[in-house]
């Protein structure tokens, strides 16, 4: 059969953009670059700019209130406040493993959960957890008060004089 | 009909109720097979049916009603989840309020709590074991592989469902369930911190979190489920019915009969359409009866293969299956209390803090490793159950339950099967404190 003259053009000439070609490329490439940016709308949408929760900086009161010596786990804020003599520090209670609040043991912390073990300053003992307790900048507020900031990870062993 | 025109003011009024009712109901009960292929496919509940069923889909012993207990479950929570939105806010300090008056001092509020708990433990089993079915008797091979798929996401979406469920009555295993659950999602590779982030609406479980989990159940979760069950049924017949043995489909000498019954008044012309339709789709039989009832005709009397009227053997038979579920989830309702327990306590996880059975093997695997047991292991399952149809495409073994040709295949799933079944029993009943090794004993 004879082939048509038009499909002899487009045969030979290799891939000639036609005009429908051309546009049905654009369309399509506009269709599905309109629901991409659909779809990451929606995610920039569910993700919130401000959170309702606590915050993350917080006072926790003045360096007397912790005696030398004392191992306080404050369940709220999901920080232990250490005091050694005049040295300070804020050792995370939240397990690094799936999240649990870790309690104090004879030996460290323990978590009830997936009985993840931690020795005193935090460094895993034992069970699933994959890293070490964080610990979080202390720091002493112009009004005499401590100052915790869960965003500032801070060297293990490193304490605030006070 | 002729008679409408000339029917008087005293005729239109008394008959205005058979009128109404026939407005409705095209068709009186069925009493010639005419009339039972008119009934299934003038009634929109009853057209999601084929006109006629095949004898070997009946076999309760083949699937069980696995699929369509499931579907009545969910029809249940539908119902029952839609009544408890009525007195359940999704707020962090009256959400656990709520669940006490539901107890106290709402009208049958313990035992709608009750029934939609039971149905939604009822329905992950079912849709678990649905799945058994349709892999032990090799349904899922070619032309049905994609229904596996949906069936796949289908199971997924149940877990999701129950899982943001669990939150909803604020109780200590709600808020450490989903601090668990949500800190796997963490450990997911690339963006998992982002995805806890976008599910929970901040950095723990709070108000935001309890929010998002309430929308998702209520709205979003339910309309994904509803539109690919939807999918899932059609795509059943597209796929030419349940998936039965090839010598089912066999028969001694085909006597191929079509008896066209027209329903309007040109009965030669109604004849000869009917046969040309008839006879290619018979011959080709998965398409058969979607080619039949095209146009005012139907095909009755002598039909060559072993399927019945769908009216009134199937739908007895889902009736059947529909009021055993209701029946089922009462009763347990009646019986048994869905468990709340202490109301939310940020400070003090229980110990141990367990997930509900089905999440305990998966809970059990992150007990070992949180990346492996939580993401990685999860994840290879759920793209192996995908790609099974894919893989495995012999057309041996299909719809006997533990074809011996499909023994490797079948050892395989049940191996996969039992192993997570025994995490789930370590997990529910060997764990202890700290999730320590105890014995149940």
């Amino acid at each position: 059969m004879e082939p048509t003259r038009h499909k002899t053009v487009t045969e030979e000439a290799g891939d000639p953009i036609t005009r429908r070609k051309l546009l049905t490329w654009l369309s399509s490439f506009g269709l599905f670059g309109s629901f991409v940016i659909a779809v990451f709308s929606n995610l920039i949408f569910m993700k919130p700019r401000a959170t309702y929760g606590q915050p993350n900086r917080f006072g926790i009161g003045k360096p007397e209130d912790f005696p030398s010596g004392s191992r306080l786990s404050l369940d709220a804020r999901r920080v232990c406040i250490v005091r050694e003599g005049d040295r300070m520090a804020a050792i995370s209670t939240t397990c690094t493993h799936l999240g649990c609040i870790v309690s104090k043991s004879e030996t460290g912390f323990s978590c009830p959960c997936h009985g993840s073990r931690y020795d005193q300053d935090g460094n895993v003992t034992g069970g699933p957890a994959p890293r070490a307790l964080p610990w979080y900048q202390v720091s002493l507020a112009p009004n005499g008060e401590l100052e915790v900031d869960k965003d500032i990870e801070i060297d293990p062993g490193t304490y605030l004089r006070v | 009909m002729s008679d409408e025109n000339n029917s008087t003011l005293w005729t239109t009024i008394t008959r205005l109720p058979e009128n109404a009712w026939r407005s409705v109901f095209r068709n009186p009960l069925p009493s010639s097979d005419l009339g039972r292929a008119s009934t299934s496919f003038t009634n929109f509940f009853l057209h999601l049916h084929p006109v006629k069923t095949h004898r070997h889909s009946l076999k309760a012993t083949y699937t069980f009603g696995l699929g369509l207990i499931a579907f009545f479950l969910f029809l249940i929570l539908a119902v029952t989840g839609v009544l408890l939105m009525f007195y359940y806010v999704p707020s962090t300090t009256q959400a656990y309020d709520r669940m006490l008056d539901l107890r106290g001092t709402v009208a049958f509020g313990i035992f709608l709590r009750n029934m939609h708990r039971w149905a939604a433990h009822g329905m992950v089993a079912v849709v678990f074991l649905h799945m058994c079915r349709v892999f032990l008797t090799g349904s899922y091979k070619p032309p049905r592989e994609f229904n596996w798929v949906l069936g796949i996401v289908l199971l997924l979406l149940t877990f999701f469902s129950s899982f943001t469920g669990y939150l909803l009555p604020w109780d200590q295993l709600a808020f450490w369930a989903i601090t668990v659950g949500t800190s796997i999602a963490g450990y997911a590779p690339l963006l998992g911190k982002e995805m806890r982030f976008l599910l929970l609406g901040d950095s723990n479980v709070g108000q935001e979190a309890l929010l998002r989990f309430y929308v998702l159940h209520v709205a979003v979760l339910p309309a994904a489920l509803s539109l690919l069950v939807a999918i899932h049924f059609w795509r059943i017949r597209k796929d030419g019915g349940l998936s039965r043995p090839p010598e089912e489909d066999e028969l001694g000498t085909p006597q191929l009969q079509p008896v066209p019954m027209p329903l309007g008044a040109d009965v030669a012309a109604a004849t000869a359409k009917a046969s040309v339709i008839a006879i290619p789709a018979i011959e080709k039989r998965r398409y058969g009866i979607q080619g039949l009832v095209r146009g005012p005709f139907t095909k009755v009397g002598n039909v060559p293969d072993r399927s019945v009227f769908s009216w009134p053997n199937l739908f007895t038979a889902e009736l059947l299956i529909f009021v055993l579920t209701v029946a089922g989830v009462l009763v347990v309702s009646l019986f048994f209390n869905a468990p709340l327990e202490e109301p939310v306590n940020v400070m003090h996880p229980p110990n141990p803090a367990k997930a509900p059975w089905y999440f305990l093997g998966l809970q059990e695997m992150v007990s070992y490793s949180a990346f492996w047991g939580g993401i990685g292991i999860p994840t290879i399952e759920v793209l192996i159950l995908l790609l099974v149809p894919y893989l495995d495409r012999k057309q041996i073994g299909v719809g006997r339950w533990f074809a011996r040709e499909r023994l490797l295949a079948n050892s395989l799933f049940m191996t996969f099967v039992i192993v997570n079944l025994i995490l789930m029993v370590i997990g529910t009943f060997f764990r202890g404190p700290n999730w320590e090794f105890v014995s149940p004993w």
